[in-house]
């Protein structure tokens, strides 16, 4: 029955893109895609491997009114030899007035530069992965929900967005309880290629709650603060965010946990960027589900950029988790668009 | 025969000198370009304005008409000068620039032209398209004056 299951859902799947690709004479819809290969090097094992195979759709429906889908099918650890279909976004954007929307729809909550900017695009990201702090679910990356956004205003090219979406612990389909998540976000623009910006994020999550298999043992009242900095000039590049979560439940008072990336890059020669990552992830021995494998990690990589749409990327990592032990790896990745 | 040669040398050397301003200028025309827009545009605007227009940060006219970008290929002399000039950007940065905003959902890409003509019919039948060209004749669209220059 599950495997049935899993065929309806992949013939669905494959039935949706080609009927957006019928509709694509009709109105203004383009479908591009990204996908990375790699090859890693750890515990004196050479492995190959591809990552996830991102398809991404935008429509206009009208002259205020835009689509955009973004679906990732990736490995599933769960299941060997098997692949799982993800519906990363899906979002209806109306433009009202000016620069200002209304977005409809599950979103990368916009928490921080990184989860707003790059999403499941490989090419873009500066590095192999994402910051650590994704891996640990230290940040809610998606909200089903709906936004107010507004986009280079004034001056400073001010940008907001205001987010009330379900939370964490609800479904793409419904919400678990009757709480809502809020968050909000501002970033300014005060020179070319630089953005500053700060967000807070707040949300009840109920007793029983399932996060990504974590059950909440009680009602747990959950703020995240966080501050990005973004530099991304010709030749210089550097992008440093920092959050600071903090989890109030009844038996255990608040408890706050603590995570933070650099990264920096200079370009060299046009097409090279070396780099370098620092991540560091200190968290309260009481919080849930992150465990308490406090982490400090250094990357060290090398960037070829062939042109917008094919980036190869060298890195070595170096990892040292309180409760995992030290890590080393040496990842090599293709990134493509398409 | 030595007031020939003098004479001769003076009009040979004149013609090198006419030669050179001709090919300068040449040049410099060739470098210039021109902004046209759809009647939702402004016939104004300082070149702030403009490349904030051409980078997407500005999505609607005052009239409530979308912004709708218009560009020669970057393959193209005009697309390159314009990716050069007026975003300071190389092709490739441009296209990065672009796919990763409407990957964020964020703006509408330029649409890119072959042809002058293409651009030029696209401008005229689209309210608030804005383009970048080498030069226009066409009545249908109008040339938008950057710090109070027709050509930049």
């Amino acid at each position: 029955m599950e495997n049935l299951n899993r065929i309806a859902l992949r013939l669905s799947a494959i039935c949706l893109l080609f009927l957006s690709a019928g509709n694509v004479l009709a109105q203004d819809t383009h479908i591009r895609g990204f996908v990375d290969l790699g090859a890693n090097l750890q515990d004196d094992k050479v492995g190959f491997g591809f990552g996830e195979y991102d398809l991404f759709i935008t429509s206009e429906l009208n002259d205020h009114v835009t689509f955009l889908g973004e679906t990732v099918f990736r490995y599933d650890k769960t299941m060997e030899h098997e692949f799982e279909v993800s519906i990363e976004r899906v979002i209806v954007n109306y433009n009202y007035y000016g620069n200002h929307s209304v977005l409809i729809g599950k979103q990368h909550t916009q928490i921080n530069y990184w989860n707003e900017s790059y999403h499941h695009g490989r090419v873009f990201f500066p590095t192999v992965g994402r910051p650590l702090l994704f891996e640990y679910d230290f940040i809610p990356l998606h909200t089903m929900g709906v936004a107010l956004q507004g986009l280079n205003l004034g001056k400073l090219k001010l940008g907001y967005t205001l987010l009330v979406g379900n939370g964490i612990g609800s479904k793409e389909v419904s919400d678990n309880d009757k709480y809502k998540s809020l968050t909000a976000s501002v970033h300014i623009k005060p020179a070319e290629n630089l953005q500053l910006g700060v967000s807070f994020y707040n949300d009840i999550i109920s007793e029983g709650a399932d996060e990504h298999g974590f059950i909440f043992p009680e009602k747990t009242n959950q703020q995240i603060y966080t501050g990005s900095i973004a530099y991304f000039g010709k030749k210089y590049e550097l992008l440093t965010e920092t959050s600071y979560l903090n989890n109030h439940t009844a038996s255990a008072g608040n408890n706050g946990s603590l995570a933070s990336y650099l990264y920096t890059g200079i370009r060299v020669k046009d097409k090279w960027v070396p780099y370098i990552r620092l991540d560091y992830l200190d968290f309260d021995k009481y919080a849930p589900y992150l465990g308490n494998d406090d982490t400090k990690s250094v990357a060290a990589g090398l960037r070829y950029e062939v042109n917008y749409l094919l980036v190869l990327k060298l890195e070595f990592q170096h990892d040292d988790h309180d409760v995992l032990g030290s890590m080393n790896k040496l990842t090599a990745q293709v990134a493509i668009g398409f | 025969m030595g007031n020939l040669m003098r004479r001769f040398a003076t009009h040979f050397l004149l013609s090198i000198i006419l030669v050179g301003l001709c090919a300068f200028t040449a040049i410099g025309q060739e470098d210039k370009l021109v902004v046209v827009g759809n009647n939702s545009v402004p016939s104004e605007m300082d070149m702030n304005m403009l490349t904030s227009v051409l980078k997407g940060e500005q999505l609607r006219w005052k009239d409530g008409s979308r912004v709708s970008i218009a560009l020669m290929k970057t393959n193209t002399p005009v697309g390159f000068s314009t990716c050069e000039r007026l975003y300071n950007m190389t092709a490739n940065e441009l296209n990065k620039y672009f796919l990763a905003l409407v990957f964020q959902g964020k703006v509408k890409a330029p649409t890119f032209f072959n042809s002058a003509a293409e651009l030029e019919a696209y401008v005229s039948q689209t309210p608030g398209a804005i383009g970048v060209l080498q030069n226009t004749n066409a009545e249908s669209i109008k040339v938008i004056r950057i710090d109070g220059k027709e050509k930049i």
